[in-house]
């Protein structure tokens, strides 16, 4: 291959290793990326993706191996260290001051000055220039608080130009964002490879790496699995890669039929966000929920498990009346609801692995009023093996667990109760494709028990795979019922989205 | 490259000890605080110093069980050295002036301190104000009310009042009452918060209330016995100091607040909610009374005392935010 095709080699970062307290997060990881090039990082969650960009931009120092700039060895122990490099790093929390103007924040630390005073002259021309050159029409003067996520990203971005950035690294940047805002993010880094840029591209969209990238790292649990040149790779091969299997796999085969009506909900109204809701979900059936953000799936769920409650409509439960005060009324019925934001609501991240599973269910290890914990234990131990929960120790903080072992325990959670009606809220949102199977094994095995599913998910392969029927919501009404055999992506998404007149015309 | 493993990096081990037991911080400063003033002052370790720690901090001690359990859940109480005050002037008033029967006083002292509690967690619940604002506002209320209920002192108390302040002898050593009533109701609160699903769901309140709600607890229900347990801790202090002083004084417990708050942060109790342990409290009450018994023997000024009160707080939150850092 010729130098000018591929571009010079600017980063290489060789045989990488970095621990943590009881953990190898890192081990043998190896990444190099030319100018010009758009290099993807590629692997589950835990997979240490973080940890390795974390040492390229300075905020972990790596314990072991060698990373060369430009050919020559670097040390970078510091951010300073990596920006004077010219490696910029993105995250996905953005490092903005939504209180200081556009460009305030891409000056940030390095307003110019003449003769002792800001040139805030400059600083607007300047400022100007660089979101012209990401073809942003945006007021350099405007507040970055009012801006959209999409907005502030190009912000980032050019905040990272104004420091001659050659290394810019993008941890999940289409993660916070709409399709539409995705195509502008393409664009945009089309524009900074062709001007010479190495770009490093953390994704979990399989798609877009083969639409943007020209190579693609893979590591698995902390280790280097391959570099592959995305042109002589298939989407099947990087699954096998990232999980050691096929993604045929990925969803479980369930048959058995469905069998009675379990829950039957009827024309259920709750403020303004959902309206006239009705449907039934029977003993061993997985309903699948689709519609987008704000659809009011989330309103539905929340009023089944009785957090909210319903401003009219009526339930019922193996068909007797069910109106639920509380979570815990619900709970005691035998509902139990995943929530969609794991982090906010779902888990007591400070507290342990054992607090976390037993916390729904400590009437059942209470006699006398006094907990038997010895017995805690054992059930927790037990819930830990059967859903292969990865953790040192029962006492471990689920904050420091990676994102599907964390769910995994939300999940004994409610297992351990012996619940009928399992509600799931973007069951895998934020998992890695190995804990995604399992998690699906998980819901098929319960279904085969007899428990009743309703999933919440906005990731239309999932709704399509696990599925047996498939609602769509849109502004607060299920707008369509598809069964398996109906539902496909395109169908779905235009229900979804309002345009099923072109559908049926 | 070598095989050996690199050492870990970023934490030491002994920041790992600390996470992994949190209270081994506080009982090492506590023994090396010990040996300090043994050094020092030969007169501080025997039997009669150690009787003394504890009877000086008894009132503290006992308030201290109430702040952590409001501490545990985000919360802060600055109203309990007020409410203390207000319980134990009406306390001494019933039984010494109104020739109520002492017990009855007792109790009723305390039931006015657990319904100014019960008005704490109703405003912190039900309004959704601020811990902080809500104790500030109270905090004035119970001291306005004590000033104007009475400004003098309250004398000739019965003997049930002061049954707490007096002592019996063990080994030749002098032990008071109630600093045997201290520890019990550590134990007790220790029991609860570990063996009981009710001091379970105080610290899932204080990790993360939605989630806790979302998991089946009832959060308001845990908050209202939070800080109405709390005013019954602060109306059992009221009588220990009552029991101490021997006398109802309106001018009581004007910066116990904060020396109940200090306790539990030597203790290792996280401000920021659902981390911390009601021993680690009573290390941290013993920490602040070894100190204070240990500089004056060794005849430091009581203004030097407060000075390394302040010093050491902040040294244990360091301590604690230093650990806890990623």
């Amino acid at each position: 291959m010729s130098e000018q095709a591929t571009g010079r080699v600017l980063l290489q970062m060789r045989d990488i290793g970095k621990s943590f307290p009881g953990v190898k997060a890192l081990e043998g990881v190896s990444l190099s990326v030319r100018e010009g090039q758009v290099h993807a990082l590629l692997g589950e969650n835990g997979a240490g993706k973080s940890t390795l960009i974390k040492i390229l931009s300075g905020a972990y120092t790596r314990d072991e191996g060698e990373i060369r700039f430009d050919g020559k060895p670097v040390d970078i122990r510091t951010p300073a260290d990596a920006e004077r490099l010219g490696i910029s790093t993105i995250y996905q929390e953005f490092n903005l001051t939504p209180n200081m103007t556009i460009a305030e924040n891409i000056f940030l630390g390095h307003l110019p000055t003449r003769v002792g005073r800001i040139d805030w002259g400059a600083v607007r021309t300047r400022s100007r220039e660089l979101l012209a050159s990401l073809d942003v029409d945006l007021d350099p003067d405007t507040m970055t608080g009012t801006l959209s996520v999409a907005q502030q990203q190009m912000v980032e971005i050019a905040k990272a130009l104004n420091r001659n950035t050659r290394i810019l690294v993008m941890d999940e940047p289409s993660a916070v964002l709409g399709e539409r805002d995705i195509e502008n993010l393409f664009a945009v880094v089309r524009r900074l490879q062709a001007s010479g840029i190495g770009i490093v591209y953390i994704s979990h969209r399989l798609k877009e790496i083969f639409e943007l990238a020209d190579e693609v790292t893979v590591l698995k649990d902390g280790r280097y699995v391959d570099t592959r040149n995305v042109a002589d790779v298939g989407m099947d091969d990087l699954v096998k890669l990232m999980i050691g299997r096929d993604l045929a796999d990925v969803y479980p085969g369930r048959r058995g039929e469905p069998g009675d009506v379990v829950l039957e909900v009827s024309h259920l109204a709750q403020a303004h966000l959902a309206k006239d809701v009705s449907f039934t979900v029977r003993a061993g059936e997985i309903v699948g929920f689709a519609g987008i953000t704000g659809s009011g799936r989330t309103e539905v769920a929340r009023v089944v498990f009785g957090a909210d409650r319903a401003t009219s409509g009526e339930m019922t439960l193996f068909g007797k009346p069910y109106r639920p005060r509380s979570p815990r009324d619900a709970i005691n019925h035998g509902v139990a609801l995943v929530t969609e934001d794991r982090k906010r609501q779902g888990l007591l991240l400070k507290l342990q692995v054992y607090f976390n599973t037993t916390v729904a269910g400590l009437d059942r290890l209470t006699s006398l009023g006094i907990l038997r914990l010895k017995a805690e234990q054992t059930l927790v131990r037990s819930w830990i093996e059967n859903l292969r929960i990865k953790t040192p120790s029962p006492q471990f903080m689920v904050v420091n667990m990676s994102g599907g072992n964390q769910q995994k325990v939300v999940l004994a959670r409610w297992l351990s109760l012996g619940i009928k009606v399992f509600i799931m809220d973007e069951p895998t949102r934020g998992i890695d494709v190995g804990s995604k199977a399992e998690i699906y094994q998980i819901m098929s095995d319960l279904a085969d028990q007899g428990v009743a599913i309703i999933m919440i998910s906005s990731e239309l392969p999932e709704v399509l795979g696990m599925s047996d029927r498939v609602m769509v919501m849109r502004e607060g009404r299920i707008v369509k019922e598809l069964s398996r055999a109906e539902a496909s992506e395109e169908v779905v998404m235009q229900y979804a989205v309002g345009h099923e007149e072109v559908v049926a015309g | 490259m070598s095989s050996v493993q690199s050492p870990t990096v970023g934490r030491p081990g002994l920041a790992k000890m600390l996470l992994a037991s949190p209270i081994l911080g506080p009982v090492a400063a506590l023994l090396m605080a010990t040996i300090f003033f043994s050094v020092m002052s030969p007169r501080f370790l025997t039997g009669t110093t150690f009787s003394l720690i504890l009877q000086q901090v008894m009132v503290v001690g006992v308030l201290a069980i109430g702040q952590t359990l409001v501490i545990i859940t985000t919360g802060i109480d600055l109203s309990c050295g007020m409410l203390m005050a207000f319980s134990g002037v009406l306390m001494a008033s019933f039984a010494a002036q109104k020739g109520m029967n002492p017990f009855l006083s007792i109790l009723l002292g305390i039931a006015i301190a657990a319904l100014f509690g019960l008005l704490n967690g109703g405003l912190v619940t039900g309004v959704g104000l601020p811990a902080f604002i809500v104790t500030l506002g109270t905090m004035n209320i119970a001291y306005a009310l004590t000033r104007i209920y009475t400004t003098s002192t309250i004398t000739g108390l019965p003997d049930e009042l002061t049954f707490f302040g007096q002592t019996f002898t063990v080994a030749g050593t002098d032990i008071a009452t109630g600093t045997v009533l201290m520890i019990v109701l550590y134990l007790i609160t220790w029991f609860v918060m570990k063996y009981t699903a009710p001091g379970r769901s105080v610290y899932a309140v204080g990790d993360n209330i939605e989630a806790a709600r979302l998991a089946g607890i009832n959060t308001r229900r845990v908050l209202l016995g939070v800080y109405t347990v709390a005013g019954v801790a602060y109306g059992i202090a009221a009588l220990l100091q009552v029991a101490r002083t021997g006398v109802g004084d309106p001018q009581a417990g004007q910066t116990s607040n904060l020396d109940s708050i200090t306790a539990v942060v030597l203790g290792g109790t996280s401000l920021f909610g659902g981390r911390g342990s009601i021993i680690g409290t009573l290390v941290g009450v013993l920490i602040v009374g070894v100190f204070r018994t240990g500089l004056q023997l060794m005849g430091v000024d009581s203004t030097y005392q407060v000075l390394i009160t302040g010093a050491l707080v902040i040294a244990a939150v360091s301590v604690d935010q230093l650990t806890h850092r990623k």
